[in-house]
C-alpha cells in the first residue's frame, strides 16, 4: 500500500510545516547573527569594508576589553543598575502590592493607584528620556526649582551635567518607570495566595507585618526569584533610556556596557571590538538567564501559572 | 440586667476603639504613602502638559502655574516638524509585526502542544531560547544581515526582526493556553474531514482568540516602543518611526523647550488611549508570562 506509506509520511511532516516560519524566522535573525557576531569579535573591521579587507586579530579585541578603563566603568554602572532596581523596583515594588492586597484601603482607591503607578511604563523610552532631561534641566528644570522653592539651594546639581550624579539620575528614572510595573505582577501574585492563609492567621493574631513575611513572602516567592533575574538581566542590557538621556557621557561617567558597545560599534566604527563586548554581554546574560532555570524561574514552572 | 449589660458592652469598646485608631492610622500612612508616590508618577507627565502649553518665558518664570492662555501654536509647530509622518511609520511598523507574529507563533503553538514529533524538546528549547538571548548581542551581525539582504533602511528591516524577537514569548504564551483546551472539538473536527489546516484554522485559532489577543497586546507595545533596531536599521528621516522622531526632533529643537514638550504630549497620546482601552489584555498577557520590556 504505497498510497498509505505516502500519506503517513505526509502526515508526519505536519507539525514541521507549522513550525516552519518560525524556525527560519529565529535562525535568519536571531541564532544566525550571534554566531557570527563571535566570528566577528577574532577581526578588525569596519561597517562598511568588503570581508577581504578584514584583518584577523585572533584574541586581540579581548585583551583589549580586560584592559579598558571604560569596560570596568560601564560593568560598575550595570551592577549599581542592578542592585538599586532590585531593591527599588522588585523589593519596594513587593511591599506595596502587599500595602493594595491588604485590602487596608478601599477598593476603589487601590484601582487608582494602581493604574496610576502602572501609567510609566507604558511610555516609549525616548518619551520618558526627553521628559527627565527637561525634569532635571539646571535652570529650567522641576528638581532644581523644587529644590529653591524649599530653600535647598546646596543641593541644586546639573544633574546629567556632573559626573558623580548622571548615572544615578538615569537609574532613579528607570525606578520611576518601572516600579508600578514589578508592583502590579506581584498583585496578581499574591491574589493567587489562598485567602484561607490569611485567615487563619488572623484568627492566630498575626499582624499585618508578621502576615507579610510568614505568608506573602513565601507565597510569592517564585514570582520573586524570576522578577529578581529578569531585572537583574534587563540592568546588563540597557541601552536605550542612557543612550537618550547622557549617550554615556559626561567623559563616560554614566556608561553601561549595551550603550559603550553601541558607541563602539556605530560611532567609532569598530565593530571587531563591539563584537568582543558583544560577547561578554552575551556570557553574562546567559549565565544569568541559566541562574534564572536553576532557581525555579524555568519553563516548567512557569506553565503552572 | 440591664445594666450589667450596658456595663459589659463599654468594657468591651474601649480596646475596639484603640484598635480602630491604630487602623485608621494605618491606613492614613499608607494612603499618604500612595498619594505621595502617584504624584511622584503622574506629575512630571503633567507638567510636561501644563508646560506644553507656555511660552518659554513662562514656563522659566512659573513653571507651576497653569498656563494664562494656552498657546496652541505650540502644538502646531511641533505638528509640522513631521511628527504625523513619525506616528504613520510606527502604525506601519508595529501592525506589521504583530500581525505577523501572532500568526507565525500560533502555527508554532499549535505544533508543539498538539503533535509528538521528532526533535519537539529541541525545538521547544530552540524556540524558547530566543527569551534568554540579548538583542544587543545580535545588533552588529543583523545590520550587515540586513544589508545583504537588501533591506537595510526600509521597514522591513524592524519588522522582520520584531517578529524574530516576538515569536519566543508569543509561542511561549499561546502554547501554554493550547494545552489547556479540551480536545474534543479538534477530534469532532478531524472526523468531519478536517485537515490539520482545518482544524487550525476553523477550532484552534478561534478558541484561541484571548491569549492571542494577550499577545498581540504585548507584542504592539513592545514594537511601538522599540528603540535599538529602530535607530541603528532605519536611515532616513522618511521612514523614522516614532520613538526615534522624537529624540530627532528633539535635537533639532533643543532651544524651545515648550515646544518640545508638545512634541511628547502628542507622541504619548497613543500610548496612552491603548493602554486605557487595553488594560485587561496587556496585564493579562504580561502576568501569564512574567516579561519586562
Amino acid at each position: 500500500m504505497p498510497g498509505f506509506e505516502w500519506t503517513r509520511f505526509k502526515r508526519s511532516l505536519t507539525p514541521y510545516m507549522f513550525l516552519l516560519p518560525a524556525l527560519v524566522f529565529m535562525v535568519v535573525f536571531i541564532y544566525q547573527p550571534i554566531v557570527q557576531s563571535f566570528r566577528y569579535s577574532l577581526y578588525k573591521w569596519s561597517a562598511f569594508s568588503a570581508s577581504e579587507s578584514w584583518k584577523y586579530v585572533g584574541l586581540d579585541n579581548y585583551t583589549r576589553v580586560i584592559e579598558d578603563d571604560i569596560f570596568y566603568t560601564s560593568i560598575v554602572n550595570n551592577i549599581w543598575y542592578a542592585v538599586i532596581s532590585v531593591a527599588v523596583q522588585v523589593c519596594f515594588g513587593l511591599v506595596l502590592a502587599a500595602l493594595l492586597e491588604s485590602q487596608i484601603l478601599p477598593r476603589l482607591y487601590n484601582l487608582v493607584f494602581r493604574t496610576a503607578l502602572f501609567l510609566p511604563s507604558v511610555l516609549a523610552v525616548t518619551i520618558v528620556g526627553i521628559t527627565w532631561q527637561l525634569v532635571y534641566s539646571p535652570a529650567t528644570g522641576l528638581i532644581n526649582q523644587l529644590l529653591e522653592y524649599a530653600g535647598l539651594e546646596a543641593f541644586k546639581r546639573t544633574w546629567l551635567g556632573e559626573e558623580g550624579t548622571a548615572i544615578f539620575a538615569i537609574i532613579g528614572v528607570s525606578q520611576w518607570q518601572w516600579t508600578g510595573y514589578i508592583m502590579i505582577l506581584f498583585v496578581v501574585a499574591i491574589q493567587a495566595i489562598p485567602h484561607e492563609l490569611y485567615e487563619a492567621a488572623r484568627i492566630d493574631g498575626a499582624n499585618g507585618i508578621q502576615q507579610f513575611f510568614h505568608i506573602t513572602v513565601p507565597g510569592v516567592r517564585q514570582t520573586f526569584l524570576v522578577m529578581s533575574t529578569i531585572t537583574v538581566i534587563g540592568a546588563f542590557q540597557v541601552f536605550d533610556i542612557v543612550w537618550v538621556m547622557t549617550a554615556g557621557g559626561p567623559n563616560h561617567a554614566s556608561e553601561t556596557l549595551g550603550n559603550y558597545l553601541y558607541r563602539v560599534g556605530f560611532r567609532n566604527d569598530e565593530m571587531g571590538y563591539a563584537s568582543a563586548l558583544a560577547t561578554v554581554m552575551f556570557l553574562i546574560t546567559f549565565v544569568l538567564s541559566f541562574v534564572q532555570l536553576r532557581l525555579g524561574g524555568g519553563i516548567q514552572q512557569q506553565e503552572a501559572h | 440586667m440591664a445594666r450589667l449589660q450596658h456595663a459589659g458592652r463599654r468594657a468591651a469598646r474601649q480596646p475596639l476603639d484603640r484598635y480602630r485608631a491604630r487602623q485608621l492610622f494605618t491606613q492614613l500612612i499608607v494612603l499618604s504613602l500612595f498619594v505621595v508616590l502617584t504624584v511622584i508618577a503622574i506629575y512630571p507627565m503633567i507638567w510636561v502638559v501644563t508646560n506644553s502649553l507656555k511660552s518659554d518665558v513662562d514656563l522659566f518664570e512659573q513653571t507651576w502655574a497653569f498656563p494664562k492662555e494656552p498657546r496652541w501654536q505650540n502644538y502646531e509647530r511641533a505638528w509640522q516638524f513631521g511628527i504625523g509622518r513619525y506616528i504613520i511609520n510606527s502604525v506601519i511598523v508595529t501592525a506589521a509585526s504583530v500581525v505577523g507574529t501572532a500568526i507565525i507563533s500560533t502555527m508554532a503553538a499549535y505544533a508543539l502542544a498538539r503533535y509528538r514529533f521528532r526533535g519537539q524538546t529541541f525545538l521547544l528549547f530552540f524556540i524558547l531560547g530566543g527569551l534568554m538571548l540579548a538583542p544587543q548581542v545580535t545588533l552588529i551581525p543583523l545590520f550587515r544581515t540586513l544589508v545583504k539582504l537588501g533591506i537595510y533602511n526600509t521597514y522591513l528591516a524592524l519588522i522582520l526582526p520584531y517578529i524574530a524577537f516576538g515569536i519566543p514569548f508569543s509561542t511561549f504564551l499561546i502554547r501554554a493556553y493550547v494545552m489547556g483546551l479540551p480536545r474534543e472539538l479538534e477530534e469532532a473536527a478531524f472526523i468531519d474531514g478536517a485537515g490539520p489546516w482545518g482544524v487550525f484554522l476553523r477550532v484552534i485559532v478561534p478558541l484561541s482568540r484571548p491569549v492571542i489577543a494577550s499577545a498581540m497586546v504585548i507584542e504592539a507595545m513592545r514594537a511601538w516602543n522599540e528603540f535599538m533596531f529602530a535607530l541603528t536599521f532605519i536611515e532616513s528621516d522618511k521612514l523614522r518611526t516614532l520613538t526615534i522622531g522624537i529624540s530627532a526632533f528633539q535635537s533639532t529643537l533643543r532651544a524651545e523647550y515648550t515646544v518640545v514638550m508638545a512634541g511628547l504630549a502628542i507622541a504619548a497620546i497613543p500610548m496612552i488611549l491603548v493602554f486605557l482601552i487595553a488594560q485587561g489584555q496587556l496585564i493579562r498577557g504580561l502576568t501569564a508570562g512574567s516579561l519586562k520590556g
